[in-house]
């Protein structure tokens, strides 16, 4: 777990470093233009300029530690790492902690929701698919599931921002953000009302794929249990089929399932880039991809970091979670 | 060959049976067959041009200004030879141009308002932006689409069959070794890694379909070593090896054959899952070079453009039908390739 962890840190930190237009890179190139805007002395002073430029380098460049080798700059990362210190953004100039937990509110919606969405929602109807097989209801909610499969979610969420928000048809919901400018003086109920307004439509984009995958899963996995023997064992001896399938099958059949089930350690992180620029939610999704534009690489490492230890940490909770509903699984 | 076995045959007259599955296999491979030849259905050449007691065929020829009597040397622009007079002279100079006579990356400069222009009898679907007709720029974003996800997904497999094969074949040290290497491999993000090759390469499809395939190999992979893991203990495998032949021809010519189940199902949704990741790419800016046509890149102009609806219904539509069709493909080939039996109980 851990050498893998130190693999990836090493190789997206090197990848970081040498990807160009770097935030030293970037100040000489605005400096170069404020020169060139200041004026046309023409050749005589552009010597003294140089001399200036390069000793502005210089302190630029060890302002960003620059100044020392690549693994100097890694192993003085990975130190601060390891007493829990993610370093300063360059960008925000805030910690990098801070940064990524002021993005947590959107984060924790889109997580939240896809949570109970699929627990509420998916795991249900691909149960009743699975027994309604190549039955009405089976058909019926197809359609639904290949429209999921089908309409990428950010696709989806222009098609409904450009229908609901005013462009040319409803005026419905509002185009943009997590709440609106007054949102601190609305009461309970009105904020409540806010919050549901300005995501439903992100939402459902979120989960729009997500939908149609787990809900298949679930169809899929059920009907591999139902159609094996030890449930034909169990109708043979005369159980009833809400026992025999609600009991039996169904507590095998969630096992698949149970992978996602660690995912709620990631409801922190949870992000779609796409839904997020579109909608103008400050997630992290879009806190990662500002950073990796702005090269504000303390948030880029950052953010992996967190990452990974969340789906570290989730695929530990999937594998006991596995035992809970399996006890025949076992890892001694 | 593994493709001319009665096992082979049998499933593939079971896909002909799935109607929905094998009509939009059907309609996807004419559609992109057409789409190939789209300079002859797309194009702002003419297809034919009598000139002067002489025809010309600019779509497949290219012909300097020159020769239609102007004074540069490079591609003739037809659309203004066709007003000149030099052209008018003659009443018998007669072009004859496609059904949509734009290019996908031609400005027109007729259009009846301020671009993005809605639908009308010039442009069927209206036009983006920069008053290229969507028309023209969809069906070539089909083209490009469906090319790039094909060439990723051979580039892919390539890669996954032989990694995959490999660590399941021999397992031990050099299955977990391997497996740790793809570990790292696949959490690196993805979009730094492109941002890096295209700054120290030039930017082009290339690069981007390069960048794809070295990322998509890793789930292939995962269902090779499952299978050859599976297969090595396998009785045909161990009496091939017991007539001493090689590891090659074992991996190549026995194993291989038998892990072509996966292979096949997995396919559609690898090909509908590259073109969802490339339209992404596409709307952030990183994917295909400009001008090239690209449905992605029409949906990020409908984001700043929101009062034109045909940017964002069009595109979003064909992406939709397209999905739509290779994921009927897909069921399709499941169901003939990995038949699951469905029964009830009567309890």
């Amino acid at each position: 777990m851990f050498p893998t962890m130190l693999g990836i840190t090493v190789v997206t930190f090197a990848i970081l470093q040498v990807l160009p237009g770097g935030p030293v890179e970037q100040a000489m190139t605005k400096m170069r233009f404020g020169a060139q805007g200041g004026g046309d002395m023409g050749g005589a002073s552009s010597s003294a300029n140089s001399q200036i430029d390069d000793e502005y380098v210089e302190a630029l460049k060890e302002a960003y530690g620059f100044d020392k080798p690549i693994h100097v700059r890694y192993f003085k990362w990975l130190t601060d790492l390891v007493r829990l210190d993610l370093g300063d953004s360059w960008f925000y100039d805030e910690p990098v902690m801070d940064v990524v937990t002021q993005r947590f509110p959107v984060s924790i919606a889109f997580g939240i929701f896809s949570l109970f969405f699929t627990y509420l929602i998916c795991v249900p109807l691909g149960i009743l698919k699975s027994l309604a097989h190549n039955r009405f209801f089976d058909y019926a909610t197809s359609v639904l599931v290949f429209f999921g499969y089908s309409i990428p979610g950010y696709a989806l969420l222009i098609l409904l921002i450009v229908l609901f928000c005013g462009g040319s048809y409803f005026d419905i919901f509002p185009m943009q953000g997590m709440t609106s400018e007054n949102f601190s003086d609305l009461s309970f109920f009105g904020k409540a009302k806010d919050l549901v307004m300005h995501m439903t439509l992100p939402m459902t984009a979120y989960i729009v794929n997500q939908f149609a995958f787990t809900t298949m899963m679930m169809k899929n996995s059920m009907i591999e249990q139902i159609t094996s023997d030890y449930v034909r064992t169990a109708y043979a001896k005369g159980l009833t089929s809400k026992i025999a399938i609600g009991k039996h099958a169904l507590r095998n059949a969630l096992i698949p399932i149970a992978t996602g089930f660690g995912d709620f350690v990631a409801v922190f992180l949870a992000s779609s880039l796409l839904i997020e620029k579109i909608s103008g939610l400050d997630g992290i999704g879009l806190l990662t991809y500002d950073s990796l534009l702005n090269r504000d690489y303390p948030v880029v490492m950052g953010v992996i970091v967190l990452s990974s230890v969340a789906m570290m940490v989730g695929n530990l909770i999937s594998d006991l979670s596995y035992t809970l509903i399996d006890p025949r699984i076992d890892f001694k | 060959m593994a493709l001319l076995n009665p096992i082979m045959r049998k499933r593939f007259r079971k896909f002909k049976t799935i109607k929905r599955g094998y009509y939009s296999f059907l309609i996807l491979l004419i559609t992109y067959v057409m789409s190939l030849g789209a300079e002859l259905f797309v194009n702002n050449k003419p297809l034919v041009l009598y000139y002067n007691g002489e025809y010309y065929f600019p779509v497949v020829k290219f012909y300097a200004g020159e020769t239609f009597g102007a004074d540069y040397i490079a591609e003739a622009q037809y659309k203004e030879l066709e007003k000149s007079e030099a052209f008018k002279s003659n009443p018998d100079n007669v072009m004859l141009f496609p059904l949509i006579p734009f290019g996908y990356n031609e400005s027109d400069n007729q259009l009846s308002g301020s671009p993005p222009t809605t639908p009308d009898s010039r442009h069927w679907l209206g036009t983006d932006d920069r008053g290229r007709d969507l028309l023209a720029r969809l069906i070539y974003g089909y083209r490009v689409s469906m090319s790039l996800a094909f060439i990723i997904f051979i580039i892919s497999y390539i890669i996954g069959i032989f990694v995959g094969g490999l660590q399941g074949y021999f397992g031990g040290v050099i299955d977990l070794s391997f497996q740790r290497l793809i570990e790292v491999f696949s959490a690196i993000p993805f979009l730094p890694v492109l941002m890096l090759l295209a700054s120290v390469f030039e930017p082009s499809i290339l690069l981007l379909v390069v960048v794809f395939g070295l990322y998509r190999w890793i789930g292939v992979s995962y269902y090779m070593r499952a299978e050859f893991l599976r297969a090595r203990k396998v009785e045909y495998v161990e009496s091939a090896k017991s007539v001493g032949a090689s590891s090659v021809a074992i991996m190549g010519r026995h194993i291989l054959p038998n892990t072509i189940t996966p292979l096949v199902t997995i396919a559609p949704f690898a090909i509908s899952s590259s073109i969802i990741l490339l339209s992404s790419l596409d709307f952030l800016g990183f994917g295909v070079p400009a001008p090239t046509a690209s449905w992605g890149e029409v949906l990020s102009q409908a984001t700043s453009n929101l009062t034109s609806y045909h940017l964002s219904v069009f595109p979003a539509v064909c992406l939709f039908v397209t999905l739509l069709l290779v994921s009927f493909v897909g069921e399709a080939v499941r169901e003939a390739f990995d038949p699951k039996p469905y029964f009830r109980h009567k309890g």
